[in-house]
């Protein structure tokens, strides 16, 4: 039987767009099917209000590797990336702040308001982290090898990595082992004094997680927040996040692929072991000899194939995968800059933290934990217009809230009923921050978990598709024994962020298209 | 000249079992001891006429099976009598046990959930062979990774092997476990409350940790591995009480020659051109040897009894950031007579559950709000709680028809908000009685004698820094060649001549005499 393409791709998220995009590359023919009537997945641009381009879901790409925009001449196809000065802005409910920029020197300075001593480790604590991070970036660059592998290939990239590790040095060697599954809490505490300072660097590792500072396994998160050498770095996309999704889907089309949105998957078709196809909401049946699912891994596994087709272990384990909705979203229309008090415009560029110490954060952990929402959430906020003016009419501004905990277990109840709750929780939160903010709001719009399942996919609300921990971390990622982007089934690979390295934008779908190439 | 081969700075039990082995090998061996008795933490005390109270430590069941073998502790006095079984009332009066018997404790399990009953029988098999497959690394020494001495790349490809022999399954498995909290553990295996709570119990003991926090579920396997006779799993008392453990290995340690000095406190150890000579004692005796040993715990040996210009400042720096919070407490009672726990049902019940331990831990999450209170500087206001009564395990512990009860208490953080004080311990003491009373009513009747032990307190009477009860948490970050610090966890120190021995060593706490021996071993290779 001849087929019309050589992949069908489930999924054009960031993910899918990229291992399209890579396939494409290598001469394959591609079809892309999109549930949505927009491509990006989690990294879309919406214009929810007339005249605001907001990033509903995903607002910040920093860990993108710039070399998939080298392979992919996103830059052609209209990617611009925007790298502000300013990394964190901290204010205090008082109305002191920290920021930190890129510049050492500047965020030294800031620091040294509250304490001398913490200012003159700065640098040095953020040269660390990043030669840190950087033997990270190896590690989420590389498919996950098989501990008991006598595959060359796989050998070579393992003792590489093991130099590269050993290259560390003497003293941060164990450091990054050690670092590794520490609490942030834990890290901080040994290195600096100041609780306004600790609170910003700590929210980068429980970002995403449902664990607070003295969860073990935060450093590791916190770490995939270094990125370039800088600490909790933001970079936006002019446009919007959406425009990275465009220009993947641009390059992947330049190249022949086909991106079908409306296309909901409903189905893989699997016959003696192999995918073979699949099916659509609308009936139609679409057959390739490889299907690719960037979809996360319960719903692949456990909705879109028949169980009789998997071992009952392989589901138990995808079962298990710890997908915890963490975080709900408010997007806003603003008339005009609110005011925070004591920052200049330039402050306000880069990411916006309310963390004000690391108990804060605990605490409002320990109300999710319970299953409750934060009653003083952490929350990250981002004033794209600021950088970018075409995504608001002129003199207004989007304003994107990251609002973390939302501990409610999506199967106890309807979260929507809560989302005028959340909103105004988030908008009092913020207020003591930014008094004017009430009153320049124009349109808002809530996703609570619940919508975020609904409408982007994400398994209860799991950005990552599945916990950043380190239980599902490397060759745990989704389940052991299928980490390098295979499946039991032959002709289905995965590239989803349920895969290793997670919601580091595009690294899964780059990393699987390699794989797939093999 | 001096007049020993080795000093030993500690008489507890790791401290012992070391100068055993020395002296086995015919070193000339002496231990010094600040208290008036051996033991350190492991040790039986008549606080009150009659009353045996197993003060600190108070089961036993990681003590080294090679280590009784070699020191024959059982001529020595050793004799350990079982604790068959484990019951854990609930908060609706009802309970769960957990018994000797594979069968009884299959029913019983399936009283509450078929489906649990029949997954705890497979849980117990893959700890069994979890355990089985960290054994050999419990019994190494931790080589250095950034090394590339023969030895240490040697030791690297040695546990290489020995992981990629576990096979991957095996592998994944135990990684799960090194790096997962034991509350999200459990609940892939059981639906239970009382049954996750009283497993991830064992997942807490001696962490600042709450059960939800990742790395506990290694504790849990930690605490599978203890082996009596061989047998895993196995729980036991030790006749006469933990301080009869510490008594027959110092009677093992002298019968090969080792001399054991009571009241006689270490105030510094003396150092000469970066080695370590000899050791001041606290009534200015000086005591010269040609190697000396630290069973203390790493904070109190490198920060209190050596000047830390003699140490590199690394070195020194991780010491201070080694983890050591205190998270436990003590408390033992004098009986008039058994308590009545009303969850027991039949009446003929009642000798047989009493004998075992009993867990008040009904849930993972009245563990996890246990440690909330602590995490924020407070004592558990409902505190997890392991309790024992030694005197029906062994009668010889209280007088003719009294009793004496063991209760290990979590959490109590050493640095309590305001800090502890005689009226704090009271009210942590009131704490754990009424929690307990709720399920034993007649408890505060029968009460002869309370003893209240606080972290604070464990530190002041045993010199475990912060009443840390493994002398350094288990936490992952912690273990191994990270164990108390990178490069130094092989028991040697940057100081020439100076060893460590103490359970900040690897594989860490509990009565196991695994650093003790392991230390042995590398002071008789140096001093070929």
């Amino acid at each position: 039987m001849s087929h019309s393409f050589d992949f069908i791709i489930i999924g054009a998220g960031l993910n899918g767009l990229t291992a399209a995009a890579y396939l494409a590359k290598a001469g394959k023919k591609v079809l892309v099917l999109e549930r949505r009537e927009i491509i990006g997945g989690a990294a879309v641009t919406e214009e929810i209000f007339p005249g605001f381009k907001l990033d509903t879901v995903t607002h910040n790409v920093a860990g993108f590797d710039a070399n998939i925009a080298r392979d992919l001449n996103l830059a052609q196809y209209g990617l611009e990336l925007i790298q502000p000065d300013v990394s964190v802005f901290a204010p205090q409910r008082d109305g002191g702040a920290i920021t930190l920029w890129r510049d050492d020197a500047k965020t030294a300075d800031s620091i040294r308001v509250f304490s001398p001593n913490d200012a003159t480790k700065w640098r040095a604590f953020r040269e660390r982290m990043a030669k840190l991070a950087r033997v990270l970036d190896s590690i989420h660059a590389l498919t996950p090898p098989s501990i008991t592998t006598t595959n060359p290939a796989e050998l070579f990239s393992l003792g590489k990595l093991g130099l590269q590790v050993r290259g560390l040095g003497k003293r941060d060697m164990p450091e990054f082992l050690r670092a590794l599954p520490m609490p942030i809490a834990e890290l901080l505490d040994y290195e600096f004094e100041n609780d306004l300072l600790k609170g910003a660097l700590a929210a980068g590792g429980i970002h995403g997680l449902m664990l607070g500072p003295l969860g073990v396994g935060t450093t590791y998160n916190f770490l995939r927040g270094v990125n370039d050498g800088v600490v909790r770095a933001t970079t936006f996309v002019r446009g919007g996040v959406g425009k990275l999704a465009d220009a993947l889907a641009s390059a992947a089309k330049a190249r022949g692929a086909e991106i079908r949105t409306n296309a909901h998957v409903v189905q893989i078709r699997v016959r003696d072991q192999r995918a073979t196809g699949v099916v659509l909401a609308s009936g139609e049946e679409i057959n390739a000899p490889q299907i690719i699912s960037s979809a996360d891994p319960k719903q692949t596994f456990l909705q879109l194939i028949d169980p009789i087709e998997l071992d009952p272990t392989f589901c138990a384990r995808i079962r298990n995968i710890r997908t915890r909705g963490v975080f709900a979203k408010m997007n806003l229309a603003l008339d005009a800059l609110p005011n925070f008090k004591n920052a200049t415009e330039e402050q306000l560029r880069g990411t916006i933290s309310i963390s004000p110490n690391m108990m804060y954060l605990e605490r409002a952990y320990d109300d999710a934990k319970y299953g409750n929402i934060s009653q003083q959430p952490y929350l990250e906020i981002t004033i794209p217009t600021l950088l970018d003016p075409s995504r608001a009419p002129q003199g207004k501004h989007v304003l994107s809230v990251w609002m973390q905990y939302v501990g409610e277990r999506l199967e106890t109840g309807d979260l929507r009923l809560k989302n005028e709750q959340l909103g105004d929780l988030v908008i009092r939160t913020l207020s003591d921050y930014a008094p004017n903010l009430q009153s320049l709001v124009l349109h808002s719009q809530v996703l609570s978990p619940c919508d975020l399942q609904e409408i982007y996919s994400l398994p209860n609300g799991d950005i990552n598709h599945g916990q950043t921990t380190l239980d599902q971390f490397l060759f745990m990622r989704p389940v052991p024994h299928f980490a390098n982007y295979r499946t039991p089934l032959e002709g289905l690979f995965f590239c989803g962020a349920g895969a290793h390295p997670g919601g580091i934008p595009c690294a899964a779908g780059r990393n699987a298209a390699r794989e797939i190439l093999k | 000249m001096p007049s020993y081969d080795t000093l030993i700075i500690g008489g507890g039990h790791n401290g012992l079992v070391n100068a055993a082995y020395l002296a086995r090998a015919g070193k000339k061996v002496l231990v010094l001891e600040k208290r008036h008795l051996v033991g350190g933490a492991a040790v039986t005390e008549e606080i009150y006429p009659g009353f045996k109270f197993t003060e600190f430590s108070y089961v036993v069941s990681l003590l080294r099976p090679e280590i009784v073998r070699d020191l024959n502790l059982p001529a020595h006095g050793l004799e350990i009598l079982p604790l068959p079984s484990t019951f854990t009332p609930m908060l609706n009066g009802d309970y769960i046990a957990f018994w000797d018997d594979h069968e009884e404790t299959h029913n019983e399990i399936a009283r509450h959930s078929r489906k649990d009953a029949d997954a705890y029988d497979e849980y117990g098999r893959l700890m069994y062979h979890m355990a089985k497959a960290v054994r050999p690394i419990i019994g190494m020494i931790p080589p250095d990774p950034t090394s590339l001495s023969p030895n240490d790349l040697r030791g690297m490809l040695k546990m290489g092997m020995h992981m990629r022999g576990l096979g991957e399954e095996k592998f994944y498995q135990l990684f799960k476990l090194m790096t997962m909290s034991s509350g999200d553990y459990l609940d892939e295996w059981f639906e239970t409350d009382a049954l996750k709570g009283t497993k991830a119990a064992s997942g807490i003991i001696g962490t600042f940790m709450g059960p939800r926090s990742p790395g506990t579920a290694y504790v849990l396997l930690h605490h599978y591995m203890g082996e009596i006779d061989g047998a895993f799993r196995a729980w036991g008392f030790a006749k006469g009480g933990t301080g009869g453990i510490s008594n027959s290995i110092a009677n093992a340690a002298r019968s090969f020659g080792a001399e054991i000095r009571c009241n006689a406190g270490v105030a510094h150890v003396i150092v000469k051109n970066g080695r370590a000579v000899g050791v001041a004692l606290d009534n200015g005796d000086e005591i010269y040897a040609n190697v000396i040993v630290s069973s203390l715990d790493p904070k109190r040996t490198f920060l209190k009894l050596i000047d830390e210009k003699e140490l590199p400042n690394d070195f020194v720096n991780d010491i201070k950031r080694y983890k050591t919070r205190g998270s436990s407490g003590k408390v033992n009672l004098a009986l008039d007579a058994l308590p009545n726990f009303t969850a027991i049902p039949k009446k003929e019940m009642v000798m047989q559950t009493l004998r075992g331990a009993i867990s008040i831990s009904p849930s993972v999450e009245y563990l996890e709000r246990a440690y909330d209170d602590a995490k924020y500087g407070n004592f558990s206001q409902r505190p997890y709680m392991d309790m024992i009564i030694p005197s029906l395990i062994d009668p010889g512990m209280a007088p003719p028809g009294k009793h004496v009860m063991s209760i290990f208490v979590q959490y109590a953080p050493y640095n309590l908000n305001g800090g502890w004080n005689n009226e704090q311990r009271d009210a942590f003491g009131d704490a754990v009685i009424d929690t307990l009373s709720q399920f034993a009513p007649n408890l505060k009747e029968i009460i002869l004698h309370r003893q209240v032990l606080t972290p604070w307190d464990i530190e002041q009477i045993t010199g475990l820094t912060e009443g840390n009860i493994f002398a350094g948490e288990l936490a992952l970050h912690q273990l191994f060649f990270l164990r108390p610090s990178p490069q130094w966890a092989n028991y040697r120190t940057p100081l020439h001549n100076f060893y460590q021995c103490g359970s900040g060593t690897h594989p860490g706490g509990g009565i196991m005499g695994a650093g003790g021996r392991l230390a042995a071993m590398e002071i008789l290779k140096d001093s070929k």
